[in-house]
């Protein structure tokens, strides 16, 4: 028994008739294995693991023999406030939008899925957000945010919550907060999507019973609809942190990760070191921190994978 | 599924959706409106709601004065062949693992799909030297080949949850009459499958279409830029942005691929969220 489960779960049975062709099979299936297979090793794993080797060089425009230095990178990194604000704009970034895209995709879900006409509409172009190119998301916001013609300070003037228009995209905060609130704007749509799927198989009748005993809006959402729906709250927000760890477009088209360094996120900080300054041994090691971040979310994702099937 | 007989339930859900429903559509809204107007229009302190004037002058200035036609037809080159390739790779890995059992298949499975989380950009610190040395640098094959990064993991996996759920015995008869696994796959399973395959091949060419990051750093010849580095070494790299003839250009490269996102998005939605609800 230990033994079938630890080949994973392949049956060989001495009683089958077809032991030989079960062989011919077993060929089949690796051959039709074999073309992503190779793909995925060439394209994928042999360049994350010379990445992760590439780490422990010194690797420069001005050094192109890489010389191996150990762990010498890593401690550049722990002696170096640039990574570690780095490390903390990523975590701002991620966590305040995927706090954002739960709440108000949550919400939006919630509204669409109550009856009313024209929602079917709503509901299609809802999706446009997730849909049109990075690049073009960024050219909208931009827009939306600059400072001499952009039609946020407008509306704010208008609504005398500012004085003077403000260059958003120019300051530290400004900058960090278009980047987020893009982000949500662009994630909202696949968050939505989730929570739909969640509520279609809501038990009515228990809410229905819910209702009878008195229990108001807040009450069914609350001890309802919010518990039904936890297991998707959970793969959304797993996917919400890869995915906002993992995104690099909409930031660099809109501030480049400036100004100066306040919203460079970890692939910006990457992305800088290796093809801006040529370090690729540095790029490399903050590469790794990158994906030690991602592991835990990572480990997360696989294991509702593997336990969902 | 909440109860609006209440006046302040009523006002509660429809301010929510009001709030949300503006910060979702106010910008889409906004980019076509600003495409259609011009710029004196454009270019004042107090914006005008809708445009008083309608101009076509922008979408004229982005096809005629700038590559972006290029840059479109770069981007449906390498974006189809790179879902096309994808798909057809997946469909057999994911059919692969959905119907056989062979030593090393589970955990194979799961490093594919683990792979989805390896940072884009450090895969890419690699990869560029191994183009250059293989010639793959400023070619659109080097960019489709590496466009597998994006989408291969997660439309194998798309595909073999499909696949999952095709009944054994279907194969299991085909096999007793005669015919070669192979056969059985193209000419039954592949015909039944359309709807998952149509949503993995556009889900990959979504990913690709939207790029930026490998797009901007494989191809460096203007002749093969695609939309995402085109445009935006087209309108912001200049000191004086044309904001007009981005937003004209956005909704120009966006309009592909919203039309058959809204054509299919049913089939498209079904696919992604798969796995996640049950």
């Amino acid at each position: 028994m230990t033994n079938l489960e630890m080949t994973g779960g392949f049956r060989v049975s001495p009683l089958t008739r077809r032991g030989g062709l079960k062989g011919v099979e077993r060929r089949v299936g690796m051959l039709m294995l074999l073309p992503a297979l190779a793909a995925f090793s060439i394209v994928i794993v042999y360049p994350f693991a010379q990445a992760l080797g590439l780490s422990l060089f010194e690797y420069t425009l001005q050094n192109f023999e890489p010389t191996f230095i150990g762990f010498d990178n890593f401690r550049t990194i722990m002696s170096s406030p640039e990574v570690l604000d780095s490390f903390i704009v990523t975590v701002i970034y991620v966590g305040c939008a995927t706090a954002g895209t739960v709440v108000l995709g949550l919400g939006w879900a919630l509204i669409l899925n109550q009856p009313f006409r024209g929602r079917g509409a709503i509901r299609s172009l809802s999706l446009l957000p997730w849909v049109v190119p990075s690049t073009v998301s960024a050219f909208i916001w931009g827009w939306i945010f600059n400072s001499r013609y952009g039609v946020l300070n407008a509306l704010l003037l208008e609504m005398n919550l500012i004085d003077v228009p403000q260059a958003w995209l120019s300051t530290p905060n400004g900058a960090l907060a278009a980047v987020v609130l893009t982000r949500i704007w662009r994630s909202i749509p696949l968050f939505m999507a989730f929570f739909l799927a969640g509520l279609q198989n809501l038990d009515r009748e228990q809410i229905d019973a819910a209702r009878v005993d008195g229990a108001g809006n807040f009450a069914i959402l609350r001890d309802h609809i919010i518990p039904h729906l936890r297991p998707v709250l959970l793969v959304v927000v797993v996917l919400g942190v890869i995915g906002g760890l993992q995104d690099f477009d909409t930031i660099f088209a809109l501030t480049g990760g400036g100004p100066v360094r306040a919203t460079s996120v970890l692939s910006i900080e990457v992305y800088r070191r290796a093809f801006e300054q040529w370090d690729i041994g540095m790029a490399s090691a903050i590469g790794v921190l990158w994906v030690a971040t991602l592991l835990p979310p990572a480990y997360f994702y696989l294991r509702m994978l593997v336990k969902g099937r | 599924m909440f109860d609006l007989s209440s006046r302040t339930a009523k006002v509660v859900f429809f301010g929510t959706m009001c709030l949300i429903g503006f910060y979702m559509f106010f910008p889409l809204y906004w980019m076509i409106t600003s495409s259609l107007k011009d710029n004196a229009e454009l270019y004042r302190v107090v914006p005008t709601l809708y445009p008083h004037e309608i101009t076509l002058k922008n979408y004229w200035t982005a096809i005629s004065e700038s590559k972006l036609l290029t840059y479109l037809t770069n981007s449906l080159i390498t974006s189809g062949s790179s879902a096309l390739l994808n798909t057809i790779l997946a469909l057999y890995a994911g059919f692969s693992f959905a119907k056989y059992r062979y030593f090393g298949r589970q955990p194979v499975m799961l490093f594919m799909l683990s792979a989805q989380m390896f940072p884009f950009g450090l895969l890419l610190i690699s990869l560029y030297p191994l183009m250059t040395e293989v010639g793959l640098l400023d070619t659109r094959l080097g960019l489709i080949l590496s466009y597998i990064v994006f989408a291969l993991p997660v439309a194998t996996y798309m595909l073999y949850s499909y696949f999952s759920q095709v009944p054994d015995e279907l194969i299991d008869a085909a096999r007793a009459d005669g015919a070669s696994d192979f056969r059985i796959f193209h000419t039954i399973v592949i015909p039944i499958s359309i709807p998952p395959i149509v949503t993995v091949f556009l889900y990959s060419f979504m990913w690709s279409w939207n790029d930026l990051l490998y797009s901007m750093t494989v191809i460096v010849s203007d002749e093969k830029r695609t939309i995402g580095p085109g445009l935006l070494l087209t309108y912001l790299n200049e000191l004086n942005a044309d904001w007009g003839g981005a937003m004209a250009a956005s909704l120009l490269v966006s309009a592909p691929i919203v039309a058959a996102f809204m054509f299919l998005q049913r089939y498209f939605i079904q696919g992604v969220t798969a796995g996640a609800v049950k």
